[in-house]
């Protein structure tokens, strides 16, 4: 497909370009974090950014979403509206670890017995700009344990890598080229091309922090009563940070939320970190301790999803181990597995 | 295509209480949207989300059969927030439910071979369907004998008694039904279900066991099912989870790789030894 170049400080310009059109979600500073937000006539994009606090998940799954109405008749509470509008938009500037995790949960939201119509909604409806690591943003990244990389055009309509002055625009999907008017009519040549694999080849040499994530699956498989978890879960506060910040954690709470004569089912993100996540009306509760709900969250990622889905469930982000307030790092935890 | 989160406005036609203590209802809904009714074909084993606006849903296995045409019907105990609210409705009210939801009994292996089917206490409510589905006058040939088990605590508890009844006098089921203990006119057996299925003592030859309880029965009752030489692919139960979605999307029920909701909660016993023990 179609590759042009345009000149670096053009990118903000065509963000705000774009935002006149459709809804355009971009990273934006709020105080010390940097967060993906629609953004607004006065808002300045900020693409010398290092990773957004918060994964870009919410733009498809959002934090709390109506899955619909409903208004009190006499005769009960009657269904009164599905609520479930996409407007066209474009995720600009996510980093490559990002895009990747979306591939992860179209193979939940969008599989072949149920279908997630909210989630797919907006995702159909988005177009994904990728912004490619020429530097890793961080010694905690390891996207190229698993099945990641910096330069990488994996769950992006459009890569967009800084190869010095320019950046080399390339259209990866149909849905990207239909963006192609807003980036100019600078063609790239073979020139911008070896200089951005050259670009690529040293940030995934650049990427230091390394994890066994494909060797413990067959591990896991095996040792769901290895006293080995009983070792790492002791200082989790249960707090759910990892899996709030975690681009692929995809659970989910409904409840409903009522007024006199109308209300609203809502979804909001849960965590298999909460104590009550599985605990039954009887009191019964299968996961009775952290020890539990940290093998969960672990199996999760590097087994329950492998079985399902054939893909490992972590993009190497490392969120979870910059913002764990107690420092469990599943690096480590990987890591040590492979040892048993 | 169907929104899978969006009930199908039901309407409560029927409340029965079936037991003493009035704590367990039956409710038969009928659907709003006549072809709707259609659209919830459903299989013996499969469960519903029953959702009532403004408090929330609970998942509820099926009770009535897919031969019982015009209505469904489920049979709720009084729990938490959803099911009582469910109890304290009257015959008319508007709600929903959504499904049909989980797979089922599986009707196909079943074809062909006897059928043993072990309950207790409320748990009974598929097995229920299962067997008003296989005495249907469209599929009984396709099944072998059929030997029921089926326990409560006291008379007083059990559920379905006009059916039980109405079973007990037709020649092609073995009914046996039992209670733990018995009151002044309880004529039919005493003792616990684990004691009565010894005491039946069902051939293993071409035969499937269909078992649902408490856990205390479960732990006691499987046992005997292996002594009568019952392999493991052909002892089958019904998990329980907290549920939300019900379509594996929410993550709340995964038992391994397999959520509950989507690809149970039927197991075969040798199904679960693959899985882990979390449940
Ligand atoms: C496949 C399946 C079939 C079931 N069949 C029946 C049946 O035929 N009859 C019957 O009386 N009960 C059945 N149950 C149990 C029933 O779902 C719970 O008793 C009920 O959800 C309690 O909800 P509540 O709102 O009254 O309680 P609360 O404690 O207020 O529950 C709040 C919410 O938690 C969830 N929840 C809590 N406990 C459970 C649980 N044990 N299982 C699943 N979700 C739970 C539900 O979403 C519920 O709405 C079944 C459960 C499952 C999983
Ligand atoms: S598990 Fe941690 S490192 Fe992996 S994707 Fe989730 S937040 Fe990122
Ligand atoms: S962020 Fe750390 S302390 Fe909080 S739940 Fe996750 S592992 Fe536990
Ligand atoms: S109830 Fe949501 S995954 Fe099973």
């Amino acid at each position: 497909m179609e590759k042009r170049l345009i000149k670096k400080d053009a990118l903000a310009g065509i963000a705000k370009k774009m935002a006149g059109d459709v809804l355009v979600w971009a990273p934006v500073k709020q105080e010390d974090n940097v967060l993906f937000k629609p953004l607004r006539a006065d808002d300045e994009p900020f693409f010398a950014y290092l990773n957004s606090k918060n994964a870009p998940k919410n733009v498809f799954f959002p934090h709390t979403e109506t899955l619909m109405k409903y208004t009190r008749t006499e005769k009960g509470m009657v269904f009164s509206e599905e609520v479930n509008d996409a407007p066209q938009s474009v995720l600009f500037g996510v980093r490559p670890c990002d895009a990747h995790s979306f591939v992860l949960l179209d193979k939940l939201f969008d599989q072949e017995k149920y279908k997630d119509g909210y989630y797919i909604a907006k995702r159909r409806n988005t177009t994904v700009i990728t912004l490619a690591c020429v530097k890793p943003p961080y010694t905690s990244c390891f996207c190229t344990s698993v099945d990641g990389e910096p330069v990488s055009s994996d769950g992006a309509d459009i890569l967009l890598t800084d190869i010095g002055g320019d950046y080399l625009v390339e259209f990866v999907t149909e849905k990207g080229e239909k963006l192609a008017k807003y980036f100019g009519d600078t063609q790239a040549d073979a020139a911008a091309d070896a200089k951005k694999n050259e670009i690529a080849a040293k940030a995934k040499e650049a990427i230091a922090s390394k994890i066994p994530a494909h060797e413990v699956k067959p591990i896991l498989d095996k040792n769901f009563d290895n006293p080995f978890w009983d070792t790492i879960h002791r200082k989790c506060l249960a707090c759910g940070t990892c899996t709030y910040l975690c681009p692929t954690c995809h659970c989910f709470d409904i409840s409903d939320e009522v007024t006199e004569v109308e209300g609203v089912r809502i979804r909001s993100w849960d965590s298999c970190m909460f104590p009550l996540f599985t605990k039954e009306t009887s009191g019964h509760n299968p996961r009775t301790s952290q020890k539990e709900r940290w093998r969960q969250r672990a199996m999760h990622k590097f087994k329950y999803y492998i079985d399902m889905f054939n893909a490992i469930a972590c993009v190497g982000c490392g969120r979870c181990v910059m913002y764990c307030p107690v420092n469990i790092d599943i690096r480590k935890i990987v890591t040590d597995i492979s040892k048993l | 295509m169907q929104n899978p989160y969006i009930p199908y406005p039901v309407v409560v036609d029927k409340i029965i209480t079936e037991v003493d203590t009035k704590d367990i209802k039956t409710f038969r809904f009928k659907f709003v949207n006549p072809e709707d009714e259609a659209k919830y074909a459903y299989i013996p084993g499969q469960f519903g989300e029953l959702s009532i606006y403004g408090k929330g849903e609970s998942p509820i296995g099926i009770a009535s059969s897919p031969t019982q045409k015009g209505y469904i019907e489920f049979t709720v105990q009084k729990a938490g927030v959803v099911t009582t609210a469910l109890h304290e409705m009257e015959e008319g009210t508007l709600m929903g439910i959504r499904g049909p939801l989980g797979n089922s009994w599986p009707l196909e292996y079943l074809e062909g071979k006897n059928i043993v089917i072990v309950g207790g206490g409320f748990a009974f409510t598929t097995l229920r369907s299962m067997i008003n589905y296989a005495l249907h006058e469209d599929n009984r040939k396709r099944f072998g004998n059929i030997t029921v088990v089926y326990g409560a605590r006291n008379p007083g508890l059990l559920l379905y008694k006009e059916e039980l009844e109405a079973w007990s006098k037709r020649s092609d089921i073995n009914l046996n039904v039992t209670v733990d203990k018995g009151d002044a006119t309880w004529k039919g057996r005493e003792g616990f279900v684990p004691a009565v299925c010894k005491d039946v003592a069902p051939s293993k030859d071409n035969a499937v066991a269909l078992i649902c309880g408490p856990p205390v029965m479960i732990r006691f009752t499987l046992p005997v099912f292996f002594e009568l030489g019952f392999s493991k692919e052909n002892i089958i139960t019904s998990l329980e989870m907290r549920m939300k979605c019900g379509i594996g999307k929410c993550g709340r029920c995964n038992v391994g790789s397999k959520y509950v909701c989507k690809d149970g909660p039927v197991f075969s016993l040798a199904q679960l030894d693959e899985l882990t023990p979390e449940y």
